[in-house]
C-alpha cells in the first residue's frame, strides 16, 4: 500500500498563531510584503536604467547661462558638474550586484558597493531615502501628502459604494421603465467622461463666480496658527467638489456590473422559488440575491484600493490639493527616483493587501470559496 | 450570427445595431470620404470656433476640424480600441480562469517542464549556450501540451505550477508600476506602430477582466455541474475550456463596454502625455484630452463624448440582447 | 416638514449665488500671488526654478538685482555697477563697493569677506551647488582691500561684457553664521576651484559642509541670516508660502531708496495653484490678487467678462523668451544652407502669433528683440512663402520627381523630416501642425514626434532629429550666443551642430566687445549671418500677460522674468499715507 502524501496545508508549528486560518493569513501577509519588495526592486532597477536622469532637470538652467569664458572650458565644467551631481546623489555607483556589459560580453559582480544594496539596507532600517529635488526625507513628504488624499478618497469610496448599492438595487428591481433607462443612460454617460473633464465641468459649473458659486471666498488657513474650526470651515465646502467628482467618476463601474449580476441572480432557481413563495422582490434582492452578486463588486472595490493612495492626480491638480497622486506624478516626471520607488512600494503593498482582503471577503460571503494555498 | 438578426426585437436593439454599423462603416471607409478638411490640418484662422459652416461641428484649440476628428476616431476605434478591448477581455478571461481553476497547487506539470522554463530563462538572459536552451524550451513545451490534454493521468514526478500567484503577481506588477514610469520607459524607444499600440493596450488592460473571471471561477468551480464533469472523467483541460470558463465569463458581458470606455480613457491619457501618438493621429480619446486646453469650447468634448456614449449604450444593448436570445 | 427642507435648500442656493465682491483692503493686508508650482528648495545655491529665485530675492540680496522698471540690473548691496578694467587680453577686474548701511539681521555689516565666503561655498563638494559652480567659476580671485572692508575686486578669467552683470547675480551668505572661526579664509578661491575631484576635501571644508547640511537651508532658510526685506513666516509644501516684512530693515534708512530696494507689502502670500482654469476662478473669487503669466485663452476669457474687466487690470509685455525652430545641420539632407532657407519659408510666424498668442508678442529677424539697440532693422522678417521655398529647393539641387518626393543626387533618401518638440505645449503643437501642412502641400512628409522633456534634451544633444521647435529663454543683456552656436558647445547646448571657425570667432568677438558702436556692427553682421545660414529660425517672442486687482497700485509689468515686481505693489489705502519717512 502506498501512503498518500498529505497535500493539504500543514500548519507551521512554530508560529505563535494557533488556528490554521490565522497561519494562512500570516503566510499571505508575509508573501505580500515580499512581493511588494520585489516589485519595488524591479522599479528601482528599471528607473535607473532610463535615459536622462535627475541632473537634466536640476542643471537645466545652468547650461544656458555661462560666464563668457572659453567655450571648451565651460563645456568641461558642465560635464564636471553633472558628474559631481551624480556622485553627490550616489548615482555613479553600479545599480545592482551584477550587471551585464555589452562588450566584453558578460556579467560582472560588484559586491556590496551598489545602489541597490544601499537602498535595501536603508529600507530595513525603516528609511525611505531623501528626495533628489529638495533633499527632504521621503517618508515625511509622503505622509503629509497622504494626510490630504486619504480622507478624500476614503470618504469617496464609502459614499460611492453606498450609492452604487442603492442604484443597483433600484435598477434590478424591475426590468424596464423610463426612470431606470434614464439612470442607465446617465451612468453610461458618466462612464464615458474622463475624470479631468468631469472635474473641470464641476469646477466651472459650481465654483464659478459668474454662475453658481458654492465655494465661499476665503483665505487658506495657515496650518500652524489657525484653529480646528477655522480649518474645517475652510476645507468643508472645498472638499465637496473633489468628493463629488471622485464619487461620480467611480460610480458607474461599481453600479452597472452589480446591477447586471443582480439581474442574473434573479433568473436563478432559488429566486424563482422565493417569488413563488410570495416574497416581495426588494426582499429577495437584498437578502438573497445580493450576497451572491457581491463577488464582482468586491473585486472592483479591492482593485480600487491602490488608486485611493496614488491615483487621483487629476482631481488634485484641478482642485489644487497637495496630495500623494500629484506628488508621485511630479516625481515620475522629474526622475526623482526615491519618491517614485517609495510610491511604488506603497501602491504595491496596498494592492496586495487588497487582494488578500478580497480573498478573505470571498470566504466570508461564500464558505465554499476556500482560499487557495 | 443568426441570433443577432432574429425578428421581434425591441426598437432600441435595431437602433443600436444601426449605430454600430454606422461607426464600423465610417471606420472602414474613412479615408475615402469626401470631407473638406483632414483631421490633422490646423486651420489657424479658425481657432476654437463653434459649430457653423464650413466647420459643421466646430474646431478645437488648435484649429482642427471636429467632424474630421470624429471620422478619424471612428477608424481608430474600429482598428485599435475595439480589438484591444476584446483581446484584453479574452486574454484576461483565459489567464484569470486558469488562475481561479487551478490555483497554486492543482496544475501539476512534469519535472521536464521546469527544465523547459529554466532553458527559456537561460536564453532570455543571454547566458552562453543560447541555441541549445531554445531547443530545450521548445521540446519541453511540446511535451507539456501533449500531456495536458490526456485523458488518463500518468504517474510521474510532478511539480506544481503556481498559476494563481503568477497571474496575480503579473497583474499587480502592471498595476503597481505608475503609468508615467511605464510610459516614459516606453517613450524612450521609437514611436508605436498600430500593432505595437494594440499590444500595449492589451497588456495594460488585461488584469481587470482577469481578476473578475478569477473571482467568478472560484464560485463556478464548486458548482454541481463541474463536480459532475470531474466525476464523468473528462480531462481537466476540457472541463476548464468547455464548461468552467464560459460560465465564469458571464460577468464580462457587462464589463466589455466599460473596459472600452476605460481604454478610450487610457488613450486620452496617452494623448495627454503625447506618448506613442503624434497630434496628426486623432482619436476620440485625444479629442477629449484636447478639450482641456480650451474648456469653454464645449463642442470639442461633447461631440466625441456623445459618440462614445452612444457606442457604449449600443454595445450594452447588443450584449443584453445576445444574452436574452 | 418637507417645506422646511425645501426652504433651507433654497436659502442655501440663493446665498451661494451671490457674487463675491472685493473687500476693501487695508495698507497692511497681504498681497496674494498665484504660483504654478512649489519652489521645492530655498537653498541659496540651488535655485532650480523661477519661483525659488523669486523667493530667494525676498529673503536674501545679491550684489545686483533685477530692476523691473528699467528692465536691467540695479545695484542692491553695492553702491553702483562695477568699474571694469581689462588686464591684458585674458583677465578682467571688476571693482565693487558695498553699501555702508547694508547689514545682516544680527546687526553685523555686510562685508567683502561675506562675498568671498559665498564664492568659496560654491566650490565645496557634497553641497547642491553644481549649477552655481558652472555659472560663477569665471571669478578666480577676490582681492580684498585692507583699508576698506567694503571694497573688493573680482579677478575674472576671460573678457566678456556679461561679466558686469553676471558677477553679482547670486545671493550673499553670511560668513559669521556658518564659519564663525573664519577657517575658510586660509584657502584661496582658486585653490578650491582647482581641487581635484578624487582628492578628499580639506578638513575645514568638510566641517563647513557638515554645518551647512545641518542648517538645512533648503527647507529652513531662516537658519541662515538674510539681508533681504522679508522673512519666511510659513511654508505649506505645495500649498502656500507666507513672507512677512521685517519691521526693521537696513534699506528703510536709506535716504533715496532705489527701485530694487523697495519693499512695500507687509505680507506676501504665494498660493500654489497648478491648474490654469482653477487659478482663473480663484482670481475671480478674489482669493488671489495677482495672476502672472496668464495663458492666452484665459486672458481672452477674462477680458471678455465685464465683471472681470471692472475688477482687474490687464497688462501685456513682450518678453525675452523666443520660440525658435532649429535645423540639424549634421543631417545630410540639411547640410546645404539653401535647403534650410527653403524650409524656413514654410513656417508662418505671423499667422502662428495671431493664432497662439492673440497677436501679442513680437517678431524678429535674428535672435535679438526688436527693442534692442543692436537690432538689425534692414533685414526682412521671415515670412511664409511656399513658392520661394520650392525655388530655393531647386536652387539647392533638389528635384521633384514623378512620385511627388524631392530627390537630391548627393542624398540617398528622398526629403522627409522628423520634427521633435516638447509635449503638452499648445504653442509648439500648433507650430508643428502648421509646418506639417505646409510641407505636405509641397510634397515633403514630416513626422511629428512630441517628446517628453528629459528625453527631448538627450535626443537633441545626440542629433536624433531633423527639425526641432523649442523656447529659448533670453535675458535683457543676452548677447552671448556661444552656448547655442559655438562649435565647442556641440554636445551640450548647440543642438543644431552649426559652427565654423569664422562664426566661432565672430561669436567670441561679440561676447568680449565693449565698445557699443563696434558691438552694433558685429551684431548686425551676426544677424545677417544667421538669416543666411539659417541654423535657427526665430519665430516670435512670447508675451508676458498679467492680471492684477485694480486696488493694487505701483504695478510694474516687466519683460524680465517673472513679469511683475512683487515688492513694489501696494494697496490703494496705503497711498493715502502722504508722509512716509522713507
Amino acid at each position: 500500500m502506498r501512503l498518500r502524501r498529505f497535500r493539504g496545508k500543514r500548519p507551521i508549528a512554530w508560529l505563535p498563531v494557533r488556528t490554521s486560518r490565522g497561519r494562512w493569513l500570516l503566510v499571505r501577509l508575509a508573501r505580500a510584503a515580499l512581493a511588494a519588495w520585489g516589485i519595488a526592486s524591479l522599479v528601482f532597477v528599471v528607473s535607473r536604467l532610463l535615459p536622462g536622469g535627475p541632473e537634466q532637470f536640476a542643471l537645466d538652467g545652468a547650461g544656458e547661462k555661462w560666464g563668457g569664458a572659453s567655450a571648451g572650458h565651460v563645456a568641461q565644467m558642465q560635464q564636471a558638474a553633472r558628474q559631481s551631481f551624480r556622485h553627490r546623489l550616489g548615482l555613479d555607483e553600479p545599480i545592482f550586484y551584477v550587471t551585464r556589459s555589452p562588450a566584453p560580453a558578460g556579467w560582472h559582480w560588484h559586491g556590496r558597493h551598489n545602489q541597490y544594496h544601499r537602498w535595501v539596507v536603508q529600507l530595513l532600517h525603516g528609511g525611505l531615502g531623501q528626495s533628489y529635488r529638495d533633499g527632504q526625507p521621503v517618508g515625511a513628504a509622503l505622509g503629509r501628502a497622504l494626510a490630504y488624499t486619504l480622507p478624500l478618497t476614503g470618504s469617496a469610496a464609502v459614499l460611492a459604494t453606498g450609492l452604487a448599492l442603492y442604484l443597483a438595487l433600484y435598477l434590478a428591481g424591475a426590468p424596464g421603465g423610463r426612470g431606470r433607462a434614464l439612470v442607465r443612460t446617465l451612468l453610461g454617460g458618466l462612464q464615458t467622461m474622463p475624470l479631468f473633464l468631469l472635474a473641470l465641468l464641476l469646477l466651472l459649473l459650481l465654483a464659478n463666480p459668474d454662475g453658481l458659486n458654492l465655494v465661499p471666498a476665503g483665505q487658506v488657513p495657515n496650518a500652524a496658527t489657525s484653529s480646528l474650526s477655522q480649518v474645517l470651515s475652510y476645507w468643508g465646502p472645498r472638499s465637496l467638489l473633489p468628493l463629488l467628482s471622485l464619487v461620480l467618476a467611480v460610480l458607474p463601474s461599481l453600479a452597472l456590473p452589480l446591477a447586471a449580476a443582480l439581474h442574473h441572480e434573479l433568473g436563478t432557481d432559488y429566486a424563482t422559488t422565493a417569488r413563488a413563495k410570495g416574497l416581495p422582490i426588494s426582499r429577495i434582492l437584498r437578502r438573497h440575491a445580493l450576497p451572491n452578486a457581491l463577488i464582482p463588486l468586491l473585486t472592483t472595490l479591492t482593485e480600487l484600493l491602490p488608486s485611493l493612495v496614488a491615483g487621483t492626480v487629476v482631481v488634485e491638480v484641478v482642485f489644487a490639493l497637495p496630495g500623494s497622486g500629484r506628488l508621485l506624478a511630479q516625481a515620475a516626471a522629474t526622475h526623482d527616483y526615491p519618491v517614485v520607488v517609495a510610491g511604488v512600494l506603497l501602491t504595491a503593498l496596498v494592492r496586495l493587501l487588497g487582494l488578500l482582503l478580497a480573498d478573505v471577503l470571498y470566504f466570508t460571503l461564500d464558505p465554499r470559496l476556500r482560499p487557495l494555498a | 450570427m443568426r441570433a443577432l438578426f432574429k425578428a421581434r426585437r425591441p426598437v432600441a436593439y435595431w437602433l443600436a445595431i444601426s449605430w454600430l454599423a454606422l461607426i464600423a462603416g465610417l471606420g472602414l471607409l474613412g479615408p475615402s470620404l469626401p470631407l473638406p478638411y483632414s483631421s490633422s490640418t490646423a486651420d489657424l484662422l479658425a481657432i476654437a470656433t463653434p459649430p457653423s459652416a464650413p466647420h459643421y461641428l466646430g474646431t478645437d484649440a488648435l484649429g482642427r476640424d471636429v467632424l474630421a476628428g470624429l471620422v478619424a476616431g471612428a477608424r481608430r476605434l474600429v482598428s485599435i480600441s475595439l480589438p484591444a478591448t476584446f483581446l484584453a477581455a479574452a486574454l484576461g478571461a483565459v489567464l484569470g480562469g486558469a488562475a481561479g481553476f487551478w490555483g497554486n497547487t492543482r496544475l501539476r506539470l512534469p519535472v521536464a517542464a521546469a527544465g523547459g522554463l529554466l532553458a527559456a530563462g537561460w536564453w532570455a538572459l543571454a547566458l552562453p549556450g543560447q541555441l541549445l536552451a531554445l531547443l530545450l524550451a521548445l521540446g519541453s513545451s511540446l511535451w507539456l501540451s501533449l500531456l495536458l490534454w490526456q485523458k488518463t493521468p500518468r504517474r510521474q514526478p510532478t511539480i506544481a505550477l503556481p498559476v494563481d500567484s503568477l497571474v496575480l503577481g503579473a497583474g499587480t506588477l502592471l498595476g503597481a508600476v505608475p503609468r508615467l514610469i511605464m510610459l516614459v520607459a516606453l517613450a524612450a524607444g521609437p514611436p508605436f506602430t498600430t500593432y505595437q499600440l494594440l499590444g500595449l493596450l492589451v497588456v495594460v488592460a488585461w488584469p481587470e477582466p482577469a481578476r473578475l473571471v478569477r473571482a467568478e471561477m472560484l464560485r463556478v468551480r464548486v458548482q454541481p455541474f463541474i463536480e459532475a464533469a470531474w466525476a464523468s472523467g473528462l480531462p481537466p483541460g476540457r472541463i476548464w475550456w468547455h464548461h468552467a470558463l464560459p460560465a465564469a465569463s458571464q460577468s464580462l458581458r457587462s464589463l466589455v463596454p466599460l473596459s472600452l470606455a476605460g481604454l478610450i480613457g487610457l488613450e486620452s491619457s496617452l494623448a495627454f502625455l503625447g506618448i506613442g501618438q503624434a497630434p496628426d493621429a486623432v482619436s476620440w480619446g485625444s479629442l477629449l484630452a484636447a478639450a482641456r486646453q480650451e474648456p469653454s469650447a464645449w463642442w470639442v468634448a461633447a461631440v466625441p463624448g456623445l459618440a462614445l456614449l452612444l457606442t457604449l449604450l449600443a454595445l450594452q444593448q447588443v450584449a443584453t440582447a445576445a444574452k436574452n436570445r | 416638514m418637507r417645506y422646511y427642507w425645501l426652504g433651507s435648500l433654497l436659502a442655501f442656493l440663493t446665498s451661494a449665488c451671490s457674487t463675491p465682491s472685493a473687500e476693501q483692503h487695508q495698507a497692511s493686508s497681504p498681497v496674494h500671488i498665484r504660483w504654478a508650482r512649489d519652489p521645492e528648495t530655498l537653498d541659496p545655491q540651488t535655485l532650480s526654478n523661477q519661483n525659488a529665485v523669486d523667493a530667494s530675492n525676498l529673503l536674501q540680496l545679491a550684489l545686483l538685482q533685477n530692476d523691473f522698471a528699467t528692465g536691467g540690473y540695479g545695484p542692491a548691496l553695492v553702491e553702483a555697477l562695477p568699474r571694469v578694467q581689462l588686464l591684458g587680453d585674458s583677465l578682467t577686474l571688476l571693482d565693487y563697493h558695498l553699501r555702508p548701511q547694508a547689514a545682516w539681521d544680527s546687526g553685523q555689516p555686510v562685508l567683502a569677506t561675506d562675498v568671498d565666503f559665498t564664492l568659496k561655498l560654491m566650490q565645496c563638494p557634497n553641497l547642491p551647488n553644481e549649477g552655481a559652480r558652472v555659472q560663477f567659476s569665471f571669478i578666480r580671485q577676490v582681492r580684498l582691500d585692507p583699508t576698506d572692508a567694503r571694497h573688493f575686486t573680482f579677478v575674472c578669467r576671460g573678457q566678456a561684457t556679461e561679466f558686469i552683470v553676471s558677477s553679482g547675480d547670486y545671493p550673499i551668505i553670511s560668513e559669521a553664521a556658518l564659519d564663525p572661526g573664519h577657517t575658510l579664509r586660509k584657502l584661496s578661491l582658486a585653490t578650491l576651484q582647482d581641487w581635484p575631484a578624487t582628492r578628499a576635501p580639506a578638513p575645514a571644508v568638510a566641517a563647513l559642509v557638515r554645518r551647512y547640511q545641518q542648517a538645512d537651508p533648503a527647507r529652513h532658510p531662516e537658519h541662515l541670516p538674510g539681508c533681504g526685506p522679508y522673512r519666511l513666516a510659513a511654508w505649506d509644501t505645495d500649498r502656500q508660502l507666507i513672507f512677512q516684512r521685517k519691521a526693521h530693515w537696513w534699506a528703510d534708512a536709506l535716504p533715496a531708496a532705489p527701485a530694487v530696494l523697495q519693499a512695500r507689502p507687509q505680507q506676501l502670500i504665494f498660493t500654489i495653484l497648478p491648474d490654469d482654469a482653477t487659478a482663473a476662478l480663484a482670481l475671480r473669487r478674489h482669493e488671489v490678487d495677482v495672476y502672472p503669466q496668464v495663458p492666452a485663452r484665459i486672458f481672452r476669457q477674462l477680458q471678455a467678462s465685464p465683471t472681470a474687466r471692472q475688477a482687474f487690470a490687464f497688462y501685456t509685455k513682450s518678453s525675452y523668451d523666443l520660440v525658435t525652430a532649429g535645423f540639424n545641420v549634421r543631417q545630410p539632407a540639411l547640410r546645404h544652407k539653401l535647403t534650410r532657407q527653403a524650409l524656413s519659408r514654410l513656417f508662418d510666424p505671423a499667422q502662428l502669433m495671431v493664432a497662439t498668442q492673440l497677436g501679442q508678442g513680437s517678431r524678429t529677424v535674428g535672435l535679438l528683440p526688436p527693442g534692442s539697440p543692436f537690432y538689425n532693422d534692414s533685414l526682412p522678417l521671415p515670412t511664409y512663402a511656399p513658392t520661394q521655398a520650392a525655388a530655393l529647393l531647386r536652387q539647392a539641387g533638389w528635384r521633384r520627381l514623378a512620385d511627388g518626393a524631392w530627390h537630391h543626387p548627393a542624398v540617398a533618401a528622398p526629403l522627409a523630416l522628423v520634427l521633435r518638440y516638447r509635449t503638452d505645449e499648445l504653442t509648439f503643437t500648433a507650430v508643428a501642425l502648421q509646418f506639417q501642412a505646409a510641407a505636405a502641400q509641397l510634397g515633403i512628409p514630416v513626422q511629428l514626434l512630441p517628446t517628453e522633456g528629459s528625453l527631448l534634451t538627450s535626443c537633441l544633444q545626440s542629433g536624433d532629429f531633423d527639425v526641432y521647435v523649442r523656447l529659448i529663454k533670453g535675458s535683457s543683456s543676452g548677447y552671448n550666443f556661444a552656448p547655442i552656436l559655438h562649435t565647442d558647445a556641440i554636445n551640450h547646448g548647440n543642438f543644431t551642430g552649426f559652427g565654423r571657425p569664422d562664426t566661432d570667432r565672430l561669436l567670441e568677438h561679440i561676447a568680449t566687445e565693449g565698445n557699443p558702436r563696434r558691438k552694433r556692427l558685429l551684431l548686425r553682421r551676426f544677424q545677417g549671418l544667421l538669416q543666411d545660414e539659417m541654423p535657427i529660425l526665430p519665430l516670435f517672442f512670447v508675451p508676458y500677460r498679467l492680471a492684477v486687482s485694480r486696488q493694487l497700485h505701483h504695478v510694474i509689468a516687466s519683460s524680465l522674468k517673472p513679469g511683475y515686481a512683487a515688492t513694489a505693489l501696494s494697496w490703494q489705502a496705503a497711498d493715502s499715507l502722504a508722509t512716509r519717512a522713507h
